[in-house]
């Protein structure tokens, strides 16, 4: 994801200056200047087997084996296995997914053996703008600054789910759920949250923070399709408005550091205990707007820390449909 | 004694014109307003309007009361006053988590019994002073003092100032300016003696990560050369480091502290 500088006499794109990562880079300087070491991104070894996750286009499928061509035009076959489930806006098996639909696998053993599929699926997150019709809804949605805005449609069989969630789905009130992707159009199909009791430009603030900054910091962790395909990556919501030229970041309703896009990131989930450094590469603004709980297990503290990438998510144990996972963040 | 509160009210309106107008000028985060006051009760994009309106017309009274002893401007209070006292009653009914905005900001604890008695005793004080023979300022005695007292006992803005300054938050949680960061930074010691090397004073790229704002700038060997200032204090710990632009590890060739 390419953010724009364009504050304070900086310009150019933040992914790509001379060639080389600027989030890499800025970390580089960042531990150059004080001593420290860098860190790496990538997951923690003591998380057991590491998960893959794998995206893609079905190019064939069969009840054994699932070839896919990813965004890097390379075909990869993975075996399915025995005990694999996958969903596209039911649960269904493997074998009956339609070919030309864009998967994220997460897979065992280096990515060779399918555990979990999900077919196109969209995570549809925002603050309701306008709610039209009567038996289908068409909702438009404010996705924040950097992703716009989202059409979204309810089918008229699924609004009774999603309204019990979202009692008041009407401008202003934040809107989150899952669902597929349909020539191009979000089709909301379940709850991803229950919707926060304030609106959207209404977040509480932090309690105060007494004796100092906290190591970790417990809340929720969720994740977004806005990121590149198979990128790797955070958004976090406590960013400077001017560092990443973001005028909707520094809300959140937990007390959490300024961190900067760049910054990498140690996440536990605290579900299945694998864990992972990650760089922050987005402002996650419209997260911070969240003040809702998470009870994948348990249930967490209030407000949604970071907000993953579709893989990351995936590889840290997150379950898609779920859109949660309870979360622990420290400095990588 | 009739004229002793006039000066409190005079004052009250007043700072209550400030703090408002300052309150609608930095509303930086947004939906702030949302929070604050009998704004609340309005439709959101008539909020800053109403809280402005209500400046003024506060900035009118405090006005009148100090030059004149025109009976408008003395029953102007007297009614503005019993009619904040239903506004808070209301408000404490509709939105009992909205704090009352009466000096802004720092009136955004929920409206309690003693903002309600509060405006009550100001509303005791304008009728008062309705029948005072003096304009302004002239009637400071010591009933003055007991009214100050008496206000303060029942204001929830003064303990909550005194929790800001005792419950301070964290550096790493406190917003912080570019500019002054950048500002720290020129007037270091570590700045000068390495200025000379850098080929522009303006950073091409800085972000602060934590307590440290990190700005980075080309020398003449086209290496970047990164300074890390730490963002709290007068004369800040000041860090640098310069690394080659090949290096894609963290390989500074020298270090330099300074305090």
């Amino acid at each position: 994801m390419c953010i724009l500088l364009s504050s304070g006499g900086k310009s150019g794109e933040l992914c790509d200056a001379r060639g080389v990562n600027s989030t890499e880079r800025r970390r580089i300087l960042a531990a150059a200047a004080l001593g420290r070491d860098a860190g790496h991104p990538g997951p923690d070894p003591e998380g057991g087997d590491p998960l893959r996750a794998v995206s893609g286009q079905i190019v064939d499928v069969s009840p054994h084996l699932i070839i896919i061509d990813t965004e890097q035009g390379v075909e990869e076959r993975l075996v399915i296995a025995p005990w694999a489930t996958a969903w596209h806006g039911v649960d269904l098996a493997p074998g009956d997914l339609p070919i030309g639909a864009t998967v994220v696998i997460r897979a065992l053993r280096d990515g060779k053996v399918a555990e979990r599929i999900w077919a196109d699926i969209t995570r549809m997150t925002g603050a309701i703008l306008s709610v039209e019709g009567r038996r289908d809804l068409h909702v438009e949605l404010d996705c924040g600054p950097h992703r716009g805005r989202r059409s979204v449609l309810i089918p008229y069989r699924t609004t009774g789910r999603l309204r019990v969630r979202h009692p008041q789905l009407e401008p202003g009130y934040l809107f989150d759920a899952i669902g597929i992707r349909d020539e191009g159009v979000g089709h909301a199909l379940l709850p991803a949250t229950s919707q926060p009791g304030h609106p959207a430009r209404a977040v509480p603030t932090p309690p105060p923070a007494y004796g100092g900054a906290q190591q970790r910091i417990s809340g929720t962790a969720t994740w977004s399709d806005a990121f590149d395909c198979d990128e790797r990556g955070a958004a976090y919501p406590m960013v400077e408005r001017s560092d990443a030229a973001c005028p909707d970041a520094e809300v959140s309703c937990v007390g959490l550091p300024y961190l900067a896009i760049g910054s990498l990131l140690h996440i536990r989930n605290v579900c299945t205990e694998r864990a992972a450094n990650m760089p922050i590469v987005a402002c996650g603004c419209m997260a911070g707007r969240f003040c809702d709980r998470c009870v994948e297990c348990g249930t967490s503290p209030r407000g949604r820390i970071v907000e993953l990438s579709a893989s990351s998510f995936v590889e840290l144990g997150g379950e898609l449909t779920k859109g949660c996972f309870n979360a622990r963040v420290g400095l990588g | 004694m009739l004229e002793s509160q006039l000066p409190i009210l005079i004052v009250l309106l007043a700072l209550g014109t400030f703090a408002k107008l300052a309150t609608v000028h930095t509303d930086s985060e947004p939906g702030a307003l949302t929070r604050l006051g009998p704004a609340v009760l309005v439709p959101g994009p008539l909020r800053k309007p109403a809280l402005v309106c209500c400046a003024v017309g506060e900035l009118a009274l405090a006005a009148g009361l100090l030059l004149t002893t025109h009976p408008l401007f003395r029953w102007g209070t007297v009614v503005f006053f019993a009619l904040s006292t239903y506004v808070l009653l209301e408000l404490r009914r509709r939105r009992p988590d909205a704090g009352c905005g009466c000096f802004g900001e720092v009136s955004s604890t929920p409206v309690g019994v003693r903002s309600i008695a509060r405006t009550v005793m100001l509303t005791g004080m304008a009728l008062m002073s309705v029948w005072a023979p003096l304009p302004g300022m002239s009637g400071v005695s010591w009933w003055t003092l007991a009214g100050v007292v008496v206000l303060a006992v029942l204001s929830p803005e003064l303990e909550e100032a005194v929790d800001r300054i005792r419950y301070r938050a964290p550096c790493e949680q406190r917003p912080s300016v570019e500019s002054v960061g950048l500002a720290k930074l020129k007037a270091s010691s570590t700045w000068r003696s390495h200025a000379d090397e850098l080929l522009s004073a303006e950073p091409y790229d800085s972000w602060r990560e934590l307590c440290w704002r990190f700005f980075v700038f080309a020398n003449r060997e086209k290496d970047d050369v990164v300074f890390a200032v730490y963002l709290t204090g007068r004369h800040p710990v000041v860090r640098m480091a310069v690394v080659g632009r090949d290096d894609t590890d963290s390989m500074p060739e020298y270090t330099a502290v300074s305090a």
